[in-house]
């Protein structure tokens, strides 16, 4: 059971632990700084932070102790050369690091290992545990990637990387406009899945396009990493074949539009999201924050409201701001506004810590 | 040898997490062009390095460079002369809210 929570967000890095008399904050790091991500690392349980310090660029730290001391890494680099091309018009353009969108652990038969999904759509690679990052060229150099554009942000984005746990050399991953891919030995080459995922709003030639699907988040299953859940655009998807193909969940309420998705490490038919209106209304419906659970697979859902703000409350819950902790009993999100819940019970009652945070990025349990 | 005067939002950086009240700080370091004194000065404070050049190794956009009282124009290449006796200042805008 975690009993930790590492919530990143535009002011700082908030250590939250669970006390005898709930959560509160533990411990700050970076007050005042803009942290966008943090990672633990299952094999040693060190801290990745990614930082977006504007215009002293992205930077990566690394604390072995739980945030009492921290150390350098390196931010991903892109080499000279690299050009960012998409397929919505923009003019070419020399491609530099703008954030650190997803981090993820190399399996245990692979020490060091360390991926980075990031903007403007690189996928990196380290194996000394980010004191050096490599391109992966084979991702970077398929013609698709001249299709993919930013879906909320301006340039494509790597967002959401699922280490197969049965097997180290596969990897899902998902980008913000480009679609979701997999490779099978470890990166060597890719093949592009999320057949059946579709987008209404585009021109009707490219509604089922692969490559051009705005997933916002995908999710595995801990346990039964080949059904993944999805949140795009444009609705939820779940897959059952490992990201190949996907099928559309429809009855979410009460809405399917959001950001974040978080699945059941042992229950791969159990999953949460924090709804919004729609795309162009990205507030809560009627302004009650709610979670929508489904515990049989998309068929139903349930709203879940116990504990949680029903009156004028217009927080929006970003991709990485929802989370479940790996027994499944304990989920958590922050807000835009600050607001950051967990529940112990897989969000039949949540509590509300009692902080005002700054806006939240990113919320990640670790023991 | 010329001196670099680091800004107190840059000297913050020189340690993992930002310490501050560190203050500005005065560095002579070799060097004849901007390049070869950020050079030495990156040599002496590695972690320097991305704060002040990004990843093409220009001037990061809102990192200002004054040589003796002139702003370096060509941020990229980074080749205008420094003096023997020349001063260079570093720093940068700050926004956000």
């Amino acid at each position: 059971m975690s009993n930790r929570l590492l919530v990143s967000t535009k002011k700082g890095l908030f250590s939250v632990e669970r006390e005898s008399t709930g959560w509160r904050v533990s411990r700050v790091s970076f007050l005042a700084e803009n942290v966008t991500l943090a990672h633990v690392d299952p094999h040693d349980g060190g801290w990745f932070v990614a930082l977006n310090l504007g215009h002293f660029g992205v930077k990566l730290k690394y604390s072995p102790d739980a945030g009492a001391t921290w150390e350098e890494r390196a931010a991903p680099a892109y080499p000279e050369g690299a050009q960012v091309i998409t397929g919505d018009g923009k003019p070419p353009a020399p491609a530099t690091l703008k954030l650190i969108w997803a981090l993820e652990s190399g399996g245990a038969d692979q020490p060091g290992r360390l991926w980075a999904g990031t903007a403007p759509g690189g996928l990196f690679r380290s194996d000394d545990g980010g004191k050096s990052w490599e391109l992966v060229r084979s991702l970077w150099d398929r013609p698709e990637r001249t299709q993919w554009f930013g879906g909320g942000a301006d340039l494509p984005a790597i967002h959401s990387l699922c280490r197969d746990p049965r097997d180290s050399k596969t990897l899902r991953l998902a980008i913000s406009s480009g679609g979701v891919w997999i490779t099978e030995d470890d990166g060597a080459s890719w093949q592009l899945g999320g057949e059946g995922i579709f987008a209404e709003y585009m021109p009707p030639e490219h509604k089922f396009n692969p490559n051009i699907q705005d997933v916002h988040m995908m999710t595995q299953c801990r346990t039964a990493p080949d059904y993944l859940w999805a949140q795009h655009h444009n609705g939820i998807f779940r897959s059952a074949d490992g990201g190949r193909k996907w099928d559309v969940v429809s009855n979410a309420v009460p809405s399917v539009f959001g950001f974040g998705v978080a699945v059941h490490p042992h229950d791969p038919k159990t999953a949460w999201f924090v709804p919004a209106v729609k795309d162009e209304r990205r507030v809560p419906v009627d302004g009650k924050v709610v979670v929508s659970r489904t515990r049989d697979g998309g068929n139903t859902f349930d709203v879940l409201r116990n504990g949680l703000p029903q009156e004028h409350a217009y927080d929006l819950v970003y991709r990485h701001a929802l989370a479940v902790d790996e027994t499944g009993d304990r989920v958590a999100f922050g807000s835009t506004t600050g607001g950051l819940w967990v529940s112990e019970d897989q969000g039949d009652s949540w509590s509300a810590i009692p902080a005002r945070l700054p806006p939240v990025h990113a919320v990640t349990f670790c023991s | 040898m010329p001196m670099v005067v680091i800004a107190s939002s840059l000297t913050r950086w020189l340690t993992p997490t930002p310490t501050s009240g560190l203050g500005e700080r005065s560095v002579s370091v070799s060097g004849s062009t901007v390049r070869e004194v950020l050079e030495s000065l990156f040599a002496l404070y590695p972690q320097l390095r991305t704060y002040v050049t990004d990843e093409r190794g220009a001037l990061r956009h809102h990192v200002v460079a004054f040589v003796d009282g002139t702003a370096v124009q060509d941020k990229a290449t980074l080749s205008e002369p420094v003096s023997v006796n020349g001063e260079i200042y570093l720093f940068q805008a700050l926004s956000g809210g």
